[in-house]
């Protein structure tokens, strides 16, 4: 039986020692789209909510126009779509429609003016009120949010409307434009709705972001994916992270007891999915050993597809060879090591969020120390830039908050 | 399993400290019996007329043509070796260190991928060890230690 998707699962090491103590194992869940898999057989609903607010005047909001213009030139004339323009006020500039009037979508966002300040939760509640009038499950319901400012107050009803969102199937892309936003919003708005989220900070690449949006929807190989691992006796699950688009700390969600149960949105058919599993195992004697089994199910509504599922079963074996047991799989160390530069960056944060500097130093120069030696200069050099900056004033600065942010959620996305 | 950058007691097992995130002795003494075996450790591309570019020691090294326009940054850049009139892709190829030796892939570029002068299928990684002649569409190199 042809599977539309496939999956495969990799551990952190074939063989563990024989140790007497319990002991961690990673395990590494890919899914991609079956080869011969046509992609794209969804039609889109895609709700664009946009900032107009003074400050996205002069080129910001030229590339936006013309990033308008693309996804008009670009859908199908079965594809939805509408388009919500906001400052402290929101005007639904194109309401929840059939993408075939391009000229009209064009013309009516020629004569948007920037003007006042930021409220995205009106914007965004305008939105999804949008995308809902078109709401069906055979197709990829979206919502792509654009801002370059901090909203005020609304932040509660930002997040309420993301959980909602991603309830329903509908993920939301955020993008944020330039420093002065607040990424951390912006961020939680995409992974509560299992969704992605981009930094901007040279506006003409808006038509980037929206293009990559509009392919990603056009490539969408199954919808309301979902990972479940049930562990066997005495396996403990302690964390899960999803790492496409970004890496994603999901553990609170989806760990329960003994089993996880990871639900992942939509499949972009072209990058595919992965998940890190990290595991306790308990002592065991030597021999072959069941970690427990990986379901994946999927729905394909324009295949008629319901809950479809597949399975894998998931073995290591206990060994008293001390060399078989020290080979490491080096494509799961490897995503293992981008995990824990994640997890380093976000502590930092968390740590000058609570005002210990002292400790909040110390996970940046851990986090520089490991960005160093997966050869990510760049990063590294942000994260020293922070350090100095929290000596000298005992604050972080937007840009690099930004830089380190989205820079270690995405050193998975470096090839795809 | 005790980190020797910071003292955290971690559970057996683990790769990386939970508190400081150091490489865990266990699972770097294994990863240096990777690296041993690791024929892309000590890497450089020779162009033919003598430069070189060291290969960065990454597991994962992307070559191709830096587009800031795009948001582009290859690990390995070929613009200044001829890369945008030789036909190199801004993501041409990508070099991969595995525990077993040192592959290329080319991601789907448009002038191709060629090892000896054979063109490799595409997202297909290729085995190469020094000696062999890598060229990325026109921009042919060496592979040589280094």
């Amino acid at each position: 039986m042809k599977n539309e998707l496939n999956m495969r699962c990799v551990t952190s090491k074939n063989a563990l020692p024989v140790t007497g103590a319990e002991q961690a194992v990673y395990a590494l869940v890919e899914i991609k789209a079956g080869t011969g898999t046509s992609l794209g057989s969804l039609p889109t609903n895609f709700s664009l909510v946009l900032d107009r607010s003074g400050s996205m005047d002069g080129e910001k909001m030229d590339n936006l126009k013309e990033a308008v213009g693309y996804v008009a030139d670009h859908l199908s004339d079965n594809d939805l779509v509408s388009v919500t323009i906001f400052d402290d006020q929101v005007e639904t500039l194109i309401p929840n429609q059939q993408a075939r009037n391009r000229g009209e979508i064009k013309d009516r966002l020629t004569k948007v003016i920037a003007r006042g300040g930021t409220q995205i939760s009106d914007g965004l509640k305008a939105g999804m009120a949008e995308v809902r009038k078109g709401y069906a499950k055979d197709r990829v319901n979206r919502i792509l949010l654009l801002t370059d400012g901090q909203t005020w107050d609304d932040e509660d009803a930002c997040l309420k409307l993301a959980d909602e969102a991603g309830k329903q199937g509908i993920a939301i892309t955020s993008i944020g434009i330039g420093d002065d936003w607040n990424e951390k919003l912006l961020l939680q708005l995409a992974e509560r709705s299992h969704g992605n989220s981009h930094w901007i900070q040279n506006p003409v690449s808006i038509l980037d972001a929206f293009r990559q949006e509009v392919e990603g929807m056009q490539a969408v190989a199954a919808v309301n994916l979902r990972v479940t691992a049930r562990m066997s006796p005495g396996v403990k699950p302690k964390r899960v992270f999803a790492t496409v688009p970004m890496i994603s700390d999901i553990s609170g969600k989806a760990v329960g007891g003994a089993n996880i149960t990871a639900d992942l949105g939509s499949l972009d058919g072209k990058r595919g999915q992965a998940i890190l599993i990290e595991a306790h195992v308990p002592a065991q004697k030597a021999g072959r050993c069941r970690l427990g089994q990986i379901e994946v199910t999927y729905d394909l509504p324009s295949e008629g597809i319901k809950a479809k599922s597949i399975k894998t079963d998931v073995y290591v074996t206990f060994t008293d060879d001390a060399a078989a047991a020290a080979k490491v799989n080096a494509e799961v160390m490897n995503l293992v090591e981008k995990v824990s530069a994640f997890k380093l960056q976000t502590r930092a944060l968390t740590e000058v969020e609570a005002g210990n500097i002292a400790a909040a130093t110390r996970k940046l120069q851990s986090a520089a120390t490991v960005l160093l030696t997966m050869g990510e200069d760049d990063l590294a050099a942000a994260a020293e830039q922070e350090i100095l900056s929290l000596k000298k004033t005992g604050t972080l600065t937007a840009a690099g908050t930004k830089k380190l942010e989205y820079g270690t959620r995405k050193l998975t996305m470096a090839l795809k | 399993m005790k980190c020797t950058e910071c003292n955290m007691e971690n559970i057996e097992g683990a790769i990386f400290c939970e508190e400081c995130g150091a490489k865990l002795e266990a699972a770097a003494a294994s990863d240096k019996s990777m690296a041993s075996d690791n024929e892309g450790a000590g890497l450089v591309l020779a162009s033919p007329s003598g430069s070189k570019l060291e290969i960065p020691a990454k597991s994962e090294v992307v070559v191709g043509r830096e587009d800031p326009f795009s948001e582009v940054f290859p690990d390995l850049d070929l613009t200044d070796f001829g890369g945008a009139d030789g036909g190199v892709s801004r993501k041409h190829a990508v070099i991969h260190r595995t525990d077993t030796g040192c592959t290329i892939e080319d991601m789907g570029s448009t002038n191709g991928t060629y090892v000896n002068k054979k063109r490799i299928q595409p997202h297909a990684p290729q085995e190469i060890k020094p000696g062999d002649e890598v060229r990325f569409g026109k921009v042919a190199f060496s592979l040589q230690a280094a």
